[in-house]
Parts: structure tokens; C-alpha cells; sequence
């Protein structure tokens, strides 16, 4: 008997009995199409709450400092000089003191807006030590910082509440009534949708402080600085260093000798209970794929096995009108093959739109089936339906013929 | 000699409290071209008998020599083979596969053999037509009566052309008439050449067979030729 005419009978089974045949393939499409849809929208969902935490930004050391009797421009400039000389450990610096008051553009007053944007005082480090790109125009630069160039950078959310989707580069904003140019917008790096969001934000240099604290007529406190640090090792030991630093240069209470206060806080505090988060996701994750896969293979194996007792006798007819048992096992294992491989395939195929749909409807937008589950999930369903297709086929083979005819 | 058995049991749970003997050391001899009729009672071993000649199952102890092979010291491969080319079976309950129509019910066994698809279409529907069931080829056996039925299977056991037909109660399913129609079928395939083993409990019908073998507890106690009408 040729492979040939093994495929041939294999065919013929799977045509001469439909009804069969499609239920096998509907619970490996369902089974599979659901198992991805589930694990990729968990997959999407874990990905957008790390993304949050690393769009807040890692490696963050903030710093809370004044020294009475100077201002906040020389106890920066004090910060901005010895963060050189840690530059194995430190990438930037920046104040990030915010300034209130009203942003204006034409008719679009910030005081009227339902989420208003927060106005930053930054050096040209800002955008590096907050996690922000620039996406179009350009970033504050250095020469804006020691001219006290009247121009501003806009997040990615503040020029969508003022320009829409205009393009806002060179157009003039006004912040407490102070005229600032736009220069630039930076990249979108909150994707979470929440209201408030990170992006809604304006960084304009922080030598403009004076400035603007005249215009609000409000003292505009430039206390908060932002040192970023190159890694967590460098993090924890840029730490130490700037905690003695500012002890140095503003004294302590106990001492007996303070001129202010410091407080130096990282936001990897933050950061570790965020990846304990993520870990019980993860957990989480992976046990939706190891029960939905169960539950799919279960579903598999009963229709394969339903069929156990017809397939037994089957197999004593065919063994009687003379078939080899390699014969019979061949020609199961071919039909084992096709029903699983077509519903594995139409599986995948039917997992991208339910994972399309199903992630826009409850995550906002679009994900696509993960394929290190597609690829697991599918070669699970595939081998349990071959394995459980061809079970019969040789317990059944290796009995006498009138055995496997006697099944009931 | 085509058919030579000597001595042979077959023993259920032996040695066990509940041990059964379904052939208590029987020996048979049958002929090329012979007609002869297995009966016994229900229970008295005929089919375990039938089972052993046909190569569907295998003797506890006991020689059997197939057309002088020793059966008994093939392998698995080899039986198929013998069931294939040597021995057609029809069974009580028919045996056909339900998915399969009539047509390719018969052309399983050609399959198995290797027989061309040219060649295969002319004996299967040369099989048909000498049951009668020509026109009927494309009907899947769930759409067919009981005697339809039993003539597909006798389609598929003379389809290969076999030196023997093994009949385990070929009527026994069926009403009188149609197992009459059977029967004639059998007895054609005899005065053709081909050996013929029938197996029943109904002694009318073993009663119109050339030669008689009576069975009961597993052992042969009558084995007579008599005088038939039908000759």
C-alpha cells in the first residue's frame, strides 16, 4: 500500500463523516482562537501598565532643596555643577519647579479646560530626566536657558488641547500672560488614556522664573530639581552622594547649622513596587494560558475519544478484510493530521480578529494576538487532536481483530 | 488439505477459578471446494472456531496449518495478509464501516491488496452486480435493509476472489426469505470452487449443507456428509 492511497483513505474518513469531523476542527478553532485572544489581551494589558511606570520615568532621583538667602537659580546652579563631576553616574539635572498660572492660546484659556496643563520649569535636561522625546521642532537648548529666550516646548496632550491637530511650532502661547514661542512638541509617551496625562505638559527654561513670578504675581518657588541617573546601581549610589552634597551646601538640623532644608527621594521606591505589580500579572497571565489551554485540550480530547468505540470497530473490520496495522495507524495519523491541521490554521486566522476586537473594545486599542502564545497554544491543540486521534488507532490495531470487533 | 486443525483450545482466564474452555482440543480437516456447515448452540464455541479459521484470533494451544503454512507461527503483518488474499468473511452483524458506501465497502479489501484503481472499479462493481446490489453502489449502509446489507458484505468478501468464505451466521440477522436469498448466494460461490464454511445454531439450515460438523462445549461431536437437494 502506497502513501498515496493511505492519504486517499484518510480523505475519504474525514469527507464520509462530516458531522465528526467538523466538530473536532470547531473545538480546536474555539479552543485555540480563544486561548490567544485571552493571553494577548492579558499580554496587552501588562505591557500598558509597565509602559505607564516606564513613562513616568526609572532611575529618577528627585530633589526637594532651598537654602535661604539664595535663590533658587544659584542652589540649581550649585546642583547643576557637582552632578558634572558625577557624570559616570548621572546623564542629566533639570529644576522642576511648576509655575501656576493661565496658559493662553487665542480663545483656549487653560482656566476653562477641563485637564490643564502643567507648566514646568526645565533646563535643556528636562525632557532627557522626565522620559520625554521631542517629536517635532526641537527641545529646549542651552542658549535658550542663558538668554532667557521667551520660548516654550509643548507635551504631546497640551498642543492637542490648544492647537487640535494643528501645527503649533512658531505659534505664541501665553503663560501668565507672558508671550512664548513654541518651538517644539514632544513624542507621546502616555499611552494609557488616563485623563490625566503625562503628556500634558509645557516645559519653557527655567531662567524665564523671574519673569514669570512678576507676571503671576505670585512668588514661583523653584525648590524641586530632578537628577537622572544612568542605571539602579548608579541610582542608589548617586543617592548617597547627593544626600551628603546637600549637606554640605545647606547644612543639617542637626548639626546645629542649617540655612534650609533637602530632601532627596528616587523613584525606584516606586519603581520596585511597580514591577511586583507586573510579576503578579505576569503570574496572573500564566495561569489563564495554562487553565484556558487545559480546558481547550480537554475539549479536544473528549471529541477525539467519543469516537474511540465506533473507531475500534472500525479498526477490527479493517484489520479483518486483511489491512497491516502500520496501514491503519497511517491512516489515522494522515486524517489526525489534516482535521488538526486546517482547524489549527483557521484557529490562528480566527484569533486575530477576536483579539482585534476584543482589545479595542476593552483596552482602547489595537493588539495583536501574541505569537510566542500562538505558536505554543497551536503546536498543544495540534499535538493533543493527533495524539488523541491516533490513540485508537493503536490500541486498537495491536488487538486480535475479533477483540477490537467485540467493542461496544 | 486447505484447512487442518489439530488439538486445538482456546482457553479464557486460564487457570483461574473462572476459566473457560471455549475449545476443548478440536481437530478438523477441510478440503478444497468443500461445503461445510459449523452448527452448534449458542455458547457451544462455534464462532471462537470460525474466529480461529478465519485468523481473527489465536488458538491457546494447537496446530493450524493453512494450506500447508503453520498460521500459528506467523506474524501480525502476515495474518493481514492471509485474511486479505485467502479468506472472506461474512458476519452476522454485517461488519461494514457506516461512514463508507456500499462501493467503497467493497473496494477496501482490494485496496489493502495493492489492486490497481482500473482493475479495482471492474471487480467491485463486478461484485455488486452478482449480489444484485449494482444500482444501489453510491448507498451508505445505514440506508440499506438488512439483507441489502448482508449482500454488500458478501460484495466485499468475493470481491478478492478468495479460496474461502467464512459465513459466521450470515442469516441469522435477516428474515426468512432474504436469508434464503443468502444462502443461494453461498451455495453459487460452492459450485463455483470456492470452500465455504458456514456457522450456524439452526440445524434446517445446516441440514442443506453437504457435510456437517456438530460443536457443542467445544468439542466436535458430529462430523457426517449427507444428501442435499439443492445438488
Amino acid at each position: 500500500m502506497s502513501i498515496v492511497q493511505s492519504i486517499k483513505l484518510a480523505i475519504k474518513s474525514i469527507v464520509a463523516r462530516k458531522g465528526r469531523t467538523f466538530l473536532t476542527m470547531l473545538g480546536i478553532i474555539i479552543g485555540l482562537a480563544s486561548v490567544i485572544t485571552l493571553v494577548s489581551y492579558a499580554k496587552g494589558q501588562t505591557k500598558e501598565i509597565m509602559q505607564y511606570y516606564e513613562s513616568m520615568g526609572s532611575n529618577q532621583i528627585q530633589i526637594s532643596a532651598s537654602k535661604w538667602g539664595a535663590g533658587g537659580d544659584k542652589v540649581f546652579q550649585s546642583l547643576y555643577d557637582y552632578c558634572l563631576k558625577l557624570e559616570d553616574l548621572v546623564v542629566g539635572v533639570t529644576p522642576s519647579g511648576s509655575v501656576y498660572g493661565t496658559v493662553q492660546y487665542g480663545a483656549k484659556n487653560s482656566e476653562t479646560m477641563d485637564q490643564r496643563p502643567t507648566v514646568y520649569l526645565g533646563s535643556d535636561q528636562w525632557s532627557l530626566c522626565n522620559n520625554f522625546t521631542i517629536g517635532k521642532g526641537r527641545d529646549l537648548c542651552y542658549m535658550d536657558i542663558k538668554n532667557n529666550t521667551q520660548v516654550c516646548v509643548l507635551g504631546s496632550k497640551a498642543a492637542e488641547l490648544f492647537f487640535d491637530y494643528a501645527n503649533p511650532l512658531g505659534k505664541e502661547i501665553t503663560v501668565c500672560g507672558v508671550p512664548l514661542q513654541v518651538v517644539g512638541v514632544y513624542a507621546q509617551k502616555d499611552f494609557s488614556g488616563n485623563d490625566y496625562s503625562l503628556d500634558n505638559v509645557i516645559a519653557v527654561p527655567y531662567t524665564l522664573n523671574q519673569t514669570l513670578s512678576l507676571a503671576s504675581k505670585s512668588f514661583t518657588d523653584m525648590s524641586e530639581f530632578v537628577v537622572k541617573a544612568k542605571s539602579k546601581d548608579a541610582t542608589n549610589e548617586a543617592v548617597t552622594l547627593l544626600e551628603v552634597f546637600l549637606k554640605g551646601l545647606i547644612g543639617d538640623s542637626q548639626s546645629g547649622m542649617s540655612y534650609g532644608y533637602y530632601n532627596v527621594y528616587s523613584t525606584n521606591q516606586g519603581q520596585q513596587s511597580a514591577d511586583e505589580a507586573t510579576k503578579g500579572q505576569q503570574a496572573l497571565l500564566g495561569g489563564i494560558a495554562a487553565i484556558s489551554l487545559l480546558v481547550g485540550g480537554i475539549g479536544i480530547m473528549n471529541i477525539m475519544l467519543v469516537t474511540v468505540t465506533e473507531r475500534t470497530r472500525e479498526i477490527g473490520i479493517r484489520k479483518a478484510i486483511g489491512a497491516e496495522r502500520r496501514t491503519i495507524v497511517l491512516q489515522f495519523l494522515i486524517e489526525a493530521c489534516m482535521i488538526c491541521g486546517i482547524g489549527g490554521i483557521l484557529g490562528i486566522l480566527i484569533s486575530y480578529p477576536a483579539t482585534w476586537i476584543y482589545c479595542k473594545q476593552q483596552l482602547g486599542y489595537l493588539v495583536s494576538p501574541d505569537p510566542s502564545i500562538m505558536a505554543l497554544a497551536g503546536v498543544v491543540s495540534v499535538l493533543l487532536g493527533i495524539l488523541f486521534g491516533l490513540y485508537p488507532a493503536i490500541k486498537a490495531s495491536g488487538l486480535q481483530p475479533v477483540e477490537a470487533l467485540r467493542a461496544e | 488439505m486447505l484447512i487442518d486443525i489439530k488439538e486445538v483450545f482456546k482457553i479464557y482466564n486460564e487457570g483461574f477459578e473462572n476459566e473457560v474452555r471455549a475449545l476443548n482440543g478440536v481437530s478438523l480437516q477441510i478440503d478444497r471446494g468443500e461445503f461445510v456447515a459449523i452448527v452448534g448452540q449458542s455458547g457451544s464455541g462455534k464462532s471462537t472456531l470460525m474466529n480461529i479459521l478465519g485468523c481473527l484470533d489465536i488458538p491457546t494451544y494447537g496446530d493450524y496449518h493453512l494450506d500447508g503454512t503453520d498460521v500459528t507461527e506467523l506474524s501480525d503483518r502476515q495474518l493481514s495478509h492471509i485474511r486479505n488474499k485467502q479468506i472472506g468473511f461474512i458476519f452476522q452483524g454485517f461488519n461494514l464501516i457506516p461512514a463508507l458506501s456500499a462501493y467503497e465497502n467493497v473496494e477496501l479489501p482490494l485496496i489493502y491488496q495493492g489492486v490497481r484503481t482500473r482493475e479495482r472499479e471492474e471487480r467491485v462493481m463486478d461484485a455488486l452486480e452478482r449480489v444484485g446490489l449494482a444500482e444501489r453502489s453510491e448507498h451508505r449502509p445505514t440506508e440499506m435493509s438488512g439483507g441489502q446489507q448482508q449482500r454488500v458484505a458478501i460484495a466485499r468478501a468475493i470481491a478478492t476472489h478468495p479460496p474461502i468464505i467464512l459465513a459466521d451466521e450470515p442469516t441469522g440477522a435477516l428474515d426468512s426469505k432474504t436469508g434464503q436469498h443468502v444462502l443461494q448466494i453461498l451455495r453459487r460461490l460452492y459450485q463455483e470452487g470456492t470452500t465455504v464454511i458456514l456457522i450456524t445454531h439452526d440445524n434446517s439450515i445446516a441440514a442443506t449443507a453437504p457435510r456437517m460438523v456438530r460443536i457443542s462445549d467445544g468439542s466436535i461431536v458430529a462430523d457426517q456428509e449427507q444428501e442435499v437437494d439443492w445438488l
